[in-house]
C-alpha cells in the first residue's frame, strides 16, 4: 500500500525484525505465500471438475441441473459485499479510526455468517431433493454413474470452502474483540491488512467455484 | 450503526480511499450479473467461453484492485500470479493426457 | 505521516544480547520445547529425524531378510507389504523431506543470510509441534497394525480393498503436509525480507539458493497431494467414487494428483542435498565454487522444470501415449541443470588443496553415486526401456542411489562438517573416514545387484521371487548388514564427542561463510554484532594463478 498511515498507527516490531518496515513486508510476503497453497489445494477439485466435463459432458450438465444455482448466485453476491466490508475496515485502520474499523470488520463477520446460514439451508434442500450420493438414501441421479461423482465432488469443494469460511470468521470475530483495545492500532495495524487479504481470497476462491459447479454446463 | 463520529474532513479523506474498493464492488456485482444472466439464459452453446472470460475477469479485479496487488511491489505481484502459473502446469499437462486418449 | 516503531529504547540499537551460546543460555525442558530459536529447533527436528529413521531403516533390515529367501516364507504377504509400506512412509515423509531443510535449512539460514533468527519463529516452532503430531498418527497406524498399500496409496487399492489402518496414515501425512508447508513459508519470506545488508541475491551461499528453491517446491507441490489424499479418506469413508472405476471413476485421477507433488517432493529430497555439497566441495578444495550463477540458475531451473515431468511415474498406468511422450521429454530436460551442477563440482576441486577429512569422502561418495542414479534415471525416462523395468527392482536401486547414495551421503556429510558448529565439539576423525568409507562399500553392494536384478525382472513389493534371484538378493542383504553398521557407528561417535569430543575453534575447516565467523556454538542471535556484508562467496584466495 502507497498511502501514508495517519498519526499514532503502526506496528509493534517483534524482536527478529529490524524495521517496521521489514516486518509489514514479511507479514504481507508471508501471507501471499500461504494464498499460493490454498489455491493450489482447491486448485486439484477445480482439476477433476475440469476433467469430468471433458470426459462425461452430458452427465455433468444433468448434475448441474440439480445444483441450486440461485443460491449459488446470491451467496456470491453476499461475499462480495463483504469483501467490500474488508476493505473499508483496511482503509479505516489506515486512518486509525478505531471503532468504526471493528464495526466494519463485524459487519464482514455478519456477512460471512449469513453466507454459512444460506450454504447450510441450500445443504438441507439438497440433503431432502435426495441429492446425497454418499449417503444412505435414495439418490436422484443413481443411474447416472458420472453424474455421481460431480456430485460428490460439489459436495467436497462447497464443503472445503465453507471450512475455510468458518475458519475465516472466527478469526475474525477473536480479532475484531482484540481490535478494540486501547492502542490496538498503533501497534497492530498491519494484522487488518494481512486478514484482509486472506479474506478477500476466500472471496476469490468462491467466486471461481460458483461458475465452474454451478454455472458452466447448465 | 451508520452515525459514523466523522468530522466532515475525515469523511472526505475516507471516501477518497474508498474509491477503489467501491469500484471493484461495483465491477464485480456487475461482472456477476453477467454471468447470472448468461446462466439462467443459456443464449448459445458456446457460452462457457464468456463465462470464463468473465471469471478471469473477476479474478483479475479482486487481484489488482482488492487486494491491492497493483500498488504492490513486484515481488508481491509474481507471487500474486505464480500460484495461477502453477495451476496452469497441473491444468495443462493433466488435460494432455484426457483429451489425448 | 511517518509511522512509529516501538523498541526498548534501553538497548542501543545493533549490538545482540546474551554472552552465553544457544545450547547453554537456557536448561530446562521447558525452554527446548518453548524455543522459538531456529537453531533449537532445528536440533529439535535433528532428534525426531534420527528417531523416524531408525523405525524406517529397521523396517528395511526386516525387507532384506525376508528377501533372503525367495519363497516369502519369513513373513506372511500381509506383513511383507506393511513392512515396505512403512518403510517407504516413514522413510519419505518423516525422514528424507524434512532431513536437510528442517534440520541445517533451520538452524543454518539465518547466520548464511546474516540475520537474527527466521521470520516468523513461533510459526517454526508451530511446524515442529505439527509435524510430530502427522509422525504421532503416522506411528499409531503402524501400532495399530499397519498399512500394505505402498506409500504410494493408490487407488483404488488404498479406497476399497486394503485392509490397514489407511485413514490413520493418511491422516498422519497430510498434517506433517503443513509442517512442510509452512516450514517452506517462513523460509521464502525470510529469504526475501531479512537479509543482512550487502548480502545481494549472489552473495547467498548455495545452499541458501537450493533451500529457497526447495521452500518453492514445498508452497507449490505439497497442496496438491493434501487435496489428493483428502479425497482418499473422503473416497475410503464415503465412497465419492472419483477414483473407483466400479463406480465410474479414474484411478489415474489420482496418480496424477498424487505425483503432481511427489515428483518435485524428490526434488525437495535432492535440492537441499546438492546444496550441501555445494558448501563441502570448495571448503575442501580451499577454492571458489566454479560457476557460482550456473549453479545458482540450475537451480531454480532443477525447481521449475520438476513440475512438467511427473507422468514419467505413469507411463504404462493408462494415460496417453502422447502425454507419456511429452513427459519422457521433459523428463530428458530436467536431467541437464543436475548435469550442471556435477561438471560445476568436479570442476571445483580440479586444482584445489584437496583435503579427505570425514566431510568430504561423504561429498565425493555423493558426486560419483548420485551421477549413477541420475543416469539411470535418464534410462528409466526412455519410453521403451521403462516399459521393461517399470515396476521392477531396477527403479528401486535408480531411487536407493539418489536417495541414499544421494540425499543420505549428503545429510551425512553436512552432519558432520556442521557438527562443530551446532555443538561446539569435534569428532573423532578416524571414526569418520572408517564409517564414510563402510557406508559407500555397504551401500554399493546393496543396491548395484537390484539394477541387475530388476534388469533381469524381477518385480518391486514381491517377497516372492524366481529361485535364480536368490544369490543377488542374499548379496543385496549382505551389503545391507554393513549399511547398517556404517549408519550405527556415527550415531555412536557423534554421541559420545558431545560428552568427550574436543572443543571446537570456530572455523574447523578454514572455510568461508558467515556460519563460520561466529563462535562454535553460536550465540542466542547467531552474532555478536549483525553483520555487513561486503566480500562475495566463496572468497577463498586462489592457490592457483588464474589463466588469462
Amino acid at each position: 500500500m502507497t498511502e501514508a498511515l495517519a498519526a499514532g498507527v503502526g506496528v509493534e516490531v517483534l524482536e527478529q525484525f529490524e524495521s517496521e518496515a521489514q516486518q509489514r513486508r514479511a507479514g504481507i510476503l508471508g501471507m501471499w505465500s500461504w494464498l499460493l497453497t490454498e489455491l493450489l489445494l482447491f486448485a486439484g477439485l477445480f482439476l477433476i471438475a475440469v476433467v469430468l466435463r471433458v470426459q462425461y459432458p452430458d452427465s455433468v450438465h444433468q448434475a448441474v441441473a440439480h445444483l441450486k444455482f440461485w443460491i449459488g448466485a446470491t451467496n456470491t453476491a453476499i461475499l462480495i459485499v463483504s469483501s467490500l466490508t474488508m476493505s473499508t475496515a483496511i482503509e479505516l485502520s489506515r486512518l486509525g479510526h478505531q471503532r468504526l474499523m471493528v464495526r466494519a470488520m463485524l459487519a464482514t463477520v455478519a456477512l460471512g455468517t449469513a453466507f454459512i446460514l444460506l450454504k447450510s439451508y441450500e445443504y438441507y434442500v439438497d440433503y431432502v431433493e435426495h441429492m446425497t450420493p454418499f449417503l444412505n438414501r435414495p439418490f436422484e441421479l443413481a443411474d447416472d454413474r458420472p453424474a455421481t461423482l460431480f456430485v460428490n465432488l460439489y459436495w467436497v469443494t462447497t464443503a472445503l470452502h465453507a471450512f475455510h469460511l468458518i475458519t475465516g470468521v472466527t478469526i475474525l470475530v477473536i480479532m475484531a474483540l482484540q481490535a478494540r483495545a486501547e492502542g490496538y492500532l498503533r501497534r497492530h495495524q498491519n494484522r487488518i491488512e494481512i486478514y484482509g487479504l486472506y479474506w478477500h481470497f476466500i472471496d476469490l476462491i468462491w467466486i471461481m467455484v460458483f461458475p465452474i459447479l454451478y454455472v458452466i454446463g447448465r | 450503526m451508520f452515525e459514523l463520529g466523522l468530522s466532515a474532513g475525515e469523511k472526505r479523506k475516507l471516501m477518497a480511499r474508498m474509491r477503489v474498493p467501491l469500484f471493484s464492488f461495483i465491477a464485480l456485482m456487475g461482472l456477476l450479473a453477467v454471468n447470472v444472466l448468461l446462466g439462467a439464459t443459456l443464449p448459445f452453446p458456446q457460452v462457457w467461453i464468456v463465462q470464463l472470460l468473465v471469471l478471469a475477469t473477476m479474478v483479475a479485479v479482486v487481484l489488482l484492485f482488492s487486494m491491492e496487488v497493483l500498488h504492490e511491489p513486484p515481488l508481491i505481484r509474481l507471487f500474486s500470479v505464480l500460484g495461477f502459473c502453477w495451476v496452469g502446469i497441473l491444468f495443462a499437462m493433466t488435460l494432455i493426457d484426457y483429451l489425448t486418449r | 505521516m511517518t509511522t512509529t516503531a516501538y523498541r526498548d529504547t534501553a538497548v542501543p540499537h545493533g549490538t545482540i544480547d546474551a554472552p552465553d551460546d544457544y545450547l547453554h543460555v537456557t536448561h530446562t525442558l521447558r525452554s527446548w520445547l518453548l524455543t522459538t530459536d531456529h537453531k533449537r529447533i532445528g536440533i529439535l527436528y535433528l532428534i525426531a529425524i534420527t528417531g523416524f529413521f531408525i523405525i524406517g531403516a529397521i523396517a528395511a533390515g526386516l525387507v532384506r531378510l525376508a528377501l533372503v529367501v525367495p519363497d516369502g516364507s519369513i513373513f506372511t504377504n500381509d506383513t511383507y507389504n506393511k513392512l515396505f509400506t512403512i518403510h517407504g512412509v516413514v522413510m519419505v515423509w518423516f525422514f528424507l523431506i524434512p532431513s536437510i531443510p528442517a534440520t541445517f535449512g533451520n538452524f543454518l539460514l539465518p547466520i548464511m543470510i546474516g540475520t537474527k533468527d527466521l521470520a516468523f519463529p513461533r510459526l517454526n516452532l508451530l511446524s515442529w509441534y505439527i509435524f510430530m503430531s502427522g509422525a504421532l498418527f503416522a506411528m499409531a497406524a503402524v501400532v495399530a497394525g499397519g498399512i500394505d498399500t505402498g506409500w504410494t496409496f493408490y487407488a483404488p487399492f488404498s479406497t476399497t480393498y486394503s485392509n490397514g489402518y489407511v485413514i490413520l496414515a493418511l491422516v498422519g501425512v497430510i498434517v506433517v503436509g503443513f509442517s512442510s508447508i509452512l516450514t517452506g513459508l517462513n523460509f521464502v519470506v525470510t529469504v526475501h525480507t531479512m537479509r543482512a545488508p550487502g548480502m545481494t541475491w549472489f552473495r547467498m551461499p548455495i545452499f541458501v539458493w537450493t533451500i529457497y528453491a526447495t521452500s518453492l517446491i514445498f508452497l507449490l507441490a505439497t497442496p496438491v497431494i493434501t487435496i489428493a489424499l483428502i479425497l482418499l479418506v473422503m473416497e475410503r469413508a464415503f465412497q465419492i467414487g472419483i477414483f473407483d472405476p466400479a463406480l465410474g471413476g479414474d484411478p489415474v485421477l489420482f496418480e496424477h494428483l498424487f505425483w503432481f507433488y511427489s515428483h518435485p517432493a524428490v526434488y525437495i529430497m535432492v535440492l537441499p542435498g546438492m546444496g550441501v555439497i555445494s558448501e563441502i566441495v570448495p571448503a575442501f578444495s580451499q577454492k571458489r565454487i566454479f560457476g557460482y550463477k550456473f549453479i545458482a540458475y540450475a537451480t531454480i531451473a532443477l525447481a521449475t522444470i520438476t513440475f512438467f515431468v511427473w507422468g514419467h511415474h505413469m507411463f504404462v498406468n493408462g494415460q496417453s501415449e502422447y502425454a507419456s511422450m511429452s513427459f519422457s521429454f521433459l523428463s530428458f530436460a530436467v536431467a541437464v541443470p543436475s548435469a550442471v551442477k556435477v561438471y560445476n563440482w568436479t570442476a571445483t576441486i580440479h586444482k584445489g588443496d584437496l583435503r579427505l577429512d570425514t566431510p568430504m569422502l561423504y561429498a565425493m561418495g555423493y558426486i560419483g553415486l548420485f551421477v549413477l542414479g541420475g543416469l539411470t534415471g535418464l534410462f528409466l525416462a526412455t519410453l521403451a526401456i521403462d516399459e521393461h523395468v517399470h515396476d521392477t527392482y531396477y527403479v528401486v536401486a535408480h531411487f536407493h542411489y539418489i536417495m541414499v547414495g544421494g540425499t543420505m551421503l549428503a545429510f551425512l556429510g553436512g552432519l558432520h562438517y556442521w557438527w562443530p558448529k551446532f555443538t561446539g565439539r569435534m569428532y573423532n576423525e578416524a571414526w569418520g573416514r572408517v564409517s564414510a568409507l563402510l557406508l559407500f562399500v555397504g551401500f554399493n553392494v546393496t543396491f548395484f545387484p537390484q539394477f541387475l536384478l530388476g534388469y533381469l525382472g524381477m518385480p518391486r513389493r514381491y517377497h516372492v521371487y524366481p529361485p535364480e534371484f536368490q544369490l543377488l538378493n542374499i548379496l543385496s542383504s549382505a551389503g545391507a548388514t554393513i549399511l547398517a553398521v556404517g549408519y550405527i557407528f556415527p550415531m555412536v561417535y557423534l554421541l559420545w564427542s558431545l560428552w568427550f569430543g574436543k572443543r571446537a575453534p570456530d572455523n574447523p575447516w578454514d572455510a568461508k561463510g558467515l556460519e563460520w565467523m561466529t563462535t562454535s556454538p553460536p550465540p542466542l542471535h547467531n552474532f555478536k554484532t549483525p553483520p555487513v556484508v561486503d566480500f562475495e562467496p566463496y572468497d577463498y584466495a586462489l592457490k592457483v594463478p588464474e589463466r588469462d
